[in-house]
């Protein structure tokens, strides 16, 4: 078999820089899951479909299934682990809870990232606008009217200026 | 990790790609947004000996620029990069706006490219039969020349373009369409996000009072797996006035021109009809808009 040479690449993922060693043809997604423990990003399936590996790179959401490792050196990740500082939740975390958007959860670290997404870029959007930032992600327990309330929730907290909560507030303690 | 294994060259710059290709040309495949190729190569539909990394080229091709009569898009723009450019809310171009929201989720926008798009040949074509529909050419490099063919004769069967084996597509560029014009990009299917469509059709249309002047018209999905143009409906339409009749008729001459398939998305007949009313429907948008812009400048 072919031996595939490594590639230096330095990433910053949710604030953190990391030195890794990729293979030509390993994604995003795996150095996210697999070198970097970063489960949230999941791979539903694996070819840009379905949206439960977006991440935000350099500002954007793609799906880093589709995305080639040695593409991102000098880059700059976010994940779901990375929303909110320790002990807090994002304001999307909170509405998601709020509005029990989650039923198995398997597509949420996708929705979430695309509403964090979503109200980075414009804090006040219109019905409208909150369905084509959540067009292509696939929720298969069907729970799209929670999901899109939950981004007019997460929108009205940032709105307010209330971007993170205390955990164990949320959580009932 | 699901992914075959494969090796990627990355290039320094585009010389350094273009002498790449020159050598190995032949067993490389250059890999622009990787929005479809990828999954092929997951899929185990290709296999790629080795892939040439377009990405690093972004620097010196993606680029939206009005210049020397021509509207110029280097190969490497992105889709989300066409959105968000003020060109496309010219009225003659929005067009672009319908193509770009169509072709894709934003997490697709984000990385597919124009000259990707162009170089599938393969019904998943928004942008390219809009630029079909523009007359657009595009421009392929080599470390020998570039070449410069039209939109039209570059695809040849399914995912064959005429691309050379040492060349790359670095543009797409259009001449700029005059006032009294504008374009759309229409697509039906079942749901209206993420979807390919039964018939995707685009058109272009430049009237003189209400007398068509020029006009492009584009399909994709219809019976051939790339897009292509209803060159005889387009020669119907140029010097008639425009009205609901003559769309009526120009649509008993797209009967007679291009072919329909029956597969497991659309039986014949169905793509047939809808060819009809999506050719009525992108001349009325773009006319609504030739109006609206004369009403309100």
């Amino acid at each position: 078999m072919a031996e595939y040479r490594d590639y230096v690449v330095k990433l910053t993922v949710n604030g953190v820089t990391y030195i890794v060693s990729v293979k030509p043809y390993e994604r995003l997604i795996d150095v996210l899951r697999y070198k970097l423990g970063l489960t949230s990003v999941k791979e539903g399936c694996g070819r840009g479909e379905c949206g439960a590996c977006v991440v935000i790179l350099n500002g954007k959401v793609v799906p880093s299934c589709l995305t080639l490792a040695i593409r991102t050196n000098g880059a700059e990740v976010q994940t779901l682990e990375g929303l909110a500082p320790e002990g807090k939740l994002h304001a999307v975390q909170k509405a998601l809870i709020e509005v029990h958007g989650i039923q198995c959860g398997f597509c949420i670290p996708g929705f979430a990232i695309a509403i964090k997404h979503l109200v980075d870029n414009n804090s006040n959007p219109t019905d409208e606008e909150i369905k084509e930032a959540l067009d292509g992600y696939l929720c298969r327990c069907g729970s799209y009217s929670m999901l899109i309330e939950a981004a007019r929730l997460t929108a009205k907290y940032v709105s307010e200026g209330r971007r993170y909560f205390d955990l164990r507030e949320c959580l009932g303690e | 990790m699901h992914m075959p294994r494969f090796d990627v060259y990355v290039p320094q710059d585009l010389n350094d790609a273009l002498s790449f290709l020159d050598e190995r040309g032949e067993e490389a495949i250059p890999l622009a947004g990787g929005t479809d190729l990828l999954t092929l190569i997951r899929a185990g539909v290709v296999k790629p000996k080795i892939l040439l990394d377009l990405w690093p080229l972004r620097k010196n091709l993606s680029y939206i620029r009005r210049e020397g009569g021509y509207v110029r898009i280097g190969a490497l723009t992105t889709v989300d990069e066409v959105l968000a450019n003020y060109l496309f809310r010219d009225s003659r171009y929005l067009g672009f706006i319908d193509a770009a929201r169509g072709l894709g989720p934003t997490f697709l926008r984000s990385i597919a490219t124009i000259g990707g798009n162009v170089a599938t040949g393969h019904p998943l074509s928004d942008m390219a039969i809009l630029l079909l529909a523009l007359k657009a050419e595009v421009k392929f490099v080599s470390r020998h020349g570039e070449r410069r063919v039209s939109i039209d004769e570059i695809y040849l069967d399914k995912r064959k373009i005429d691309r050379r084996p040492n060349e790359l597509i670095a543009e797409v560029a259009f001449r700029e369409k005059p006032m009294s014009s504008s374009t759309a990009v229409l697509k039906i299917d079942r749901r209206r996000g993420h979807s390919m469509g039964y018939v995707v059709s685009a058109s272009y249309m430049a009237l003189e009072g209400d007398v068509i002047t020029d006009v492009g018209i584009a399909f994709d999905s219809l019976g051939k797996p790339y897009p292509g143009r209803a060159y005889r409906t387009e020669e119907f339409l140029i010097g008639r006035r425009f009205s609901e009749d003559t769309i009526a008729e120009s649509s008993k001459v797209l009967e007679l021109e291009m072919t329909r398939l029956s597969d497991y998305r659309a039986p014949a007949e169905y793509r047939l009809s809808l060819s009809k009313t999506l050719l009525k429907k992108c001349l009325l948008l773009v006319s609504q808009r030739i109006k609206e812009e004369l009403m309100h400048g």
